[in-house]
């Protein structure tokens, strides 16, 4: 294979209000062969975490000709326990060398103790627990030096002791912090259908301006006697009831960049691209239309 | 009502126990009559996903056991040794010693040797980059002085040696395509894992060229890894194996 040496801009590549994808190693090969028209790419900082090796090349070479976003699964901003200094070192050294237009990560923990869980576990939603998690926010940015998005959870149980809804405590974190919001539209489906929450007040509460990216996904269904939980394991193509909610949001309150994610069953490319095209083409009507109005 | 630290400790210890959650943690979760099956979904994400991991890196070991066997094995160990690092690259780390400790197992005392080449595999995929020695940083250095240098391997070299053919079982697994039966008779073997560019390499080597290429990356020189090479192989022979390694990206720096 022939070495290419690829210089990066000076500035971070923005990310684009456009349909994006998740990286996956699979990939690789067929998105440096084909350049898809793709309006950029979405990794997990923790897969690039490794000394050197291929995974690290490769994502020099996507990040040549598209714009990249990170969306870190690893900073365990709700634990009570501190930050990891050595994981934010390593998350700051790819923030560096990558320049990506956008960092995230989500409103869950995954250390309680002195082990991690690498599955995002809730939180309880009082005053206590936000002061902590925009304690923990406030020192990521501060460690990176730019501001980051959080991500709303998708969940399967609620503590007894929430004395505030999930979208407020969501948007207080933001507001208190100067973070702004990674919305995952597929999170609210599957935590409202699981807590018998009602979609539009989540998404009532969650002001449009603060939303700099849209997560979509699929998710698959677990019967438990006469009820159904929803399973947010991005295993599958974004279903519908999911685009609907995404038109109309993105109808009412205009363009945002919107990444696919698919992580687990993950398939072959076209089908990916497929769901990214899908997303374009609502994201394009929506533009027009908001140009539309301003002309 | 519990403190968050402790909240999240009970979690913790829940996810990892074989046993339902305890009703410490279950009188913090909102009761809809369903609160153990809600738990139940992150105790299951947590053992598929960190097992997940476990058979992206033991492949082989998946088409040697079974996947069903391979099922019980990853989530025995997860619960043993849940993930130390925020980043799951290399996850696994124990899984040789932990295949070698179960009397199940004892039936297959090949499979902890497997196990470690496929986690130098990983490693290897994952380690520093290096370049590879040249000619004209060897020029440089006058023959005489050789012997008293040392030669350092790439940084993703991992050396094996094991009393099973376990070159030849790793290869034949590669895929399903193959019935070719292995004899243990075939007896001992070594093996070098390494990535001297993209291609993480796995090279069945001589006890000597072993040696020598471990003894050269523990530090030693050029000369005192060829002396306990020849030592531990008569019939070691430095120039056939520098004519055919020196500059193939198995090294990477001298001095």
């Amino acid at each position: 294979m022939q070495d290419t040496i690829t210089t990066l801009g000076s500035v971070a590549a923005p990310v684009p209000k456009r349909a994006g994808a998740g990286l996956k190693p699979k990939h690789y090969q067929s998105i440096i062969e084909q350049q898809p028209d793709i309006g950029w790419f979405e990794v997990h900082p923790e897969n690039y975490m490794g000394k050197g090796g291929p995974p690290l090349h490769y994502l020099e070479r996507i990040r040549a000709d598209y714009p990249l976003s990170l969306h870190s699964v690893g900073t365990s901003l709700g634990s009570h326990l501190p930050l990891d200094l050595g994981h934010l070192k390593r998350l700051k050294q790819l923030v560096d060398r990558f320049e990506p237009g956008l960092v995230s990560e989500h409103l869950s923990w995954s250390h309680g103790y002195e082990w991690y869980t690498h599955d995002l576990i809730p939180l309880f939603y009082t005053e206590e627990t936000l002061r902590l998690i925009v304690e923990h926010i406030d020192q990521v940015q501060e460690y990176l030096g730019r501001e980051i998005l959080i991500e709303n959870p998708s969940s399967y149980l609620l503590f007894r002791q929430n004395e505030m809804p999930e979208q407020f405590f969501y948007v207080e974190a933001a507001k208190r912090s100067g973070a702004r919001l990674l919305l995952d539209i597929n999170n609210v489906f599957v935590s409202c259908n699981n807590h018998g929450w009602s979609i539009a007040d989540y998404l009532s509460a969650v002001p449009h301006e603060l939303v700099a990216e849209i997560h979509l996904a699929g998710h698959s269904i677990q019967e438990l006697g006469d009820q159904t939980l929803r399973i947010d394991d991005h295993g599958s193509p974004v279903c519908s009831e999911v685009w609907q909610l995404y038109q109309d949001y993105i109808n009412t309150n205009g363009a945002a960049p919107t990444l696919i994610e698919w992580d687990t069953n993950i398939p072959e490319f076209p089908e990916l691209y497929q769901e990214v095209r899908f997303a374009e083409a609502y994201l394009q009507t929506t533009s027009e239309r908001y140009d539309e109005a301003v002309v | 009502m519990k403190p968050l630290s402790e909240l999240q400790q009970i979690f913790c210890d829940a996810l990892r126990s074989p046993s339902p959650p305890p009703q410490s943690l279950l009188d913090e979760i909102e009761d809809d009559g369903l609160r153990i099956e809600r738990f139940n979904v992150y105790r299951n994400n947590f053992i598929v996903l960190n097992g997940d991991a476990l058979a992206d890196m033991y492949p082989v070991i998946k088409r040697l056991v079974g996947e069903e066997a391979f099922r019980m094995l990853a989530t025995a160990y997860v619960r043993e040794y849940p993930p130390m690092d925020r980043a799951l690259l290399l996850y696994g780390e124990r899984f040789a010693e932990f295949l070698a400790a179960m009397p199940e197992l004892s039936g297959l005392p090949y499979l902890s040797d497997i196990a470690r080449l496929e986690y130098a595999w990983t490693d290897a995929y994952h380690a520093e980059d290096a370049s590879r020695l040249d000619e004209t940083q060897l020029s440089r250095i006058p023959a005489e002085s050789l012997e008293n240098l040392q030669l350092r391997p790439h940084p993703s070299l991992h050396c094996i040696s094991s009393d099973y053919p376990v070159y030849r079982i790793w290869a034949v697994n590669q895929d399903d395509s193959t019935d070719e039966v292995i004899s243990l008779d075939e007896g001992p073997s070594q093996v070098i894992v390494i990535r001297p560019d993209r291609e993480v390499e796995i090279r069945e080597v001589s006890i000597g060229e072993l040696r020598f290429l471990d003894n050269l990356s523990s530090g030693e020189t050029i000369g005192k890894a060829y002396s306990l090479a020849a030592e531990a192989d008569p019939i070691f022979d430095l120039n056939h194996f520098f004519s055919r390694h020196l500059f193939d990206g198995t090294f990477c720096s001298i001095n």
